[in-house]
């Protein structure tokens, strides 16, 4: 493991993305910070910029104006950036499947290194795909 | 402020010509169809008379017309009134409301970008949410909207 991918997986630098989703991903999201799962004390955190991230991690089923928003975003992101999709919506655009609004899934836009299915996934669920995203990226 | 039934009679009496039909589906909640010309009359009586507050407006495209209601509280009695009017499909044309009420202004303009009514004297008809690539005279809520991008996916990426 290199000096770079030590230094990206000591401490994951988050930042939360809704491409319009219904707020529950964004709920669960905000609920694996606070004191109760506080994935804080492994080294992630939330950030209020892209540029200061190390992962971009993404609710919603990206509709026309997000997903133009979402390409910006992921391209001013330091790389290497994690791209993260959390709830059935980012993963496949769910029941919006059909929408009007929602031409094309979050991963034919970005590229994603880690799903984390559930509508919307629990904290269980969001910190064990941290996990394997951590895992998958040190190469075990 | 006048007890429930004498609004709905007083209504009645003011706009006998302009009132399609009543219906009084509940205590709280009557639906008002009235001839798509007297829309201003009628709404400007319920919002400036008698101090309604105006909720929202509803469009849907159903298949014999475009059928737009307008939402009305009068809260001193708990009564939502629901206006509604409905649209020739072919040309769905139908006075703003915008220059009664102005909260009417963005949702007419929503209703303009989904299902192509045009709301004349309206300050501003232009889009509101739609995106900028979306082509001019495509409506999505109507029913005979076709698919218009060819880039779209619509599978889940499995057999």
């Amino acid at each position: 493991m290199g000096i770079t991918t030590r230094a990206l997986l000591k401490s994951l630098w988050v930042f939360h993305l809704s491409t319009g989703s219904c707020n529950n991903c964004d709920i669960e999201v905000l609920d694996c910070l606070t004191p109760r799962f506080d994935v804080e004390r492994f080294g992630i955190k939330l950030v209020g910029s892209i540029r200061h991230a190390d992962v971009l991690l993404v609710t919603g089923s990206c509709n026309r104006k997000s997903a133009e928003r979402l390409v910006k975003l992921y391209k001013e992101a330091p790389q290497p950036c994690l791209v993260v999709a959390i709830g059935e919506c980012s993963l496949s655009r769910g029941m919006f499947i059909p929408s009007y609004n929602c031409p094309k899934p979050l991963d034919s836009l970005v590229p994603v290194s880690a799903y984390i299915p559930g509508c919307p996934p629990k904290p269980e669920a969001i910190i064990s795909g941290v996990v394997k995203l951590i895992q998958k990226v040190k190469g075990k | 402020m006048m007890k429930r039934n004498d609004l709905l009679s007083e209504i009645q009496s003011r706009f006998k010509e302009d009132i399609i039909e009543l219906f009084d589906k509940s205590s709280h909640r009557v639906y008002l169809e009235i001839r798509p010309g007297a829309i201003i009359r009628v709404a400007a009586y319920i919002f400036k008379d008698l101090g309604a507050r105006f909720n929202i407006a509803s469009g849907i495209d159903t298949r014999s017309h475009i059928e737009i209601l307008y939402h009305f509280t009068v809260e001193a009695i708990d009564l939502l009134i629901s206006l509604r009017v409905k649209l020739d499909r072919k040309k769905p044309v139908i006075d703003s409301l915008t220059p009664v009420c102005e909260a009417a202004n963005w949702i007419e303009r929503e209703i303009f970008e989904l299902l192509g009514v045009q709301f004349t004297g309206h300050p501003e008809l232009k889009r509101l949410l739609l995106s900028d690539q979306w082509p001019e005279k495509v409506y999505p809520l109507r029913r005979d909207y076709k698919e218009w991008d060819k880039t779209a996916v619509r599978d889940r990426g499995t057999k």
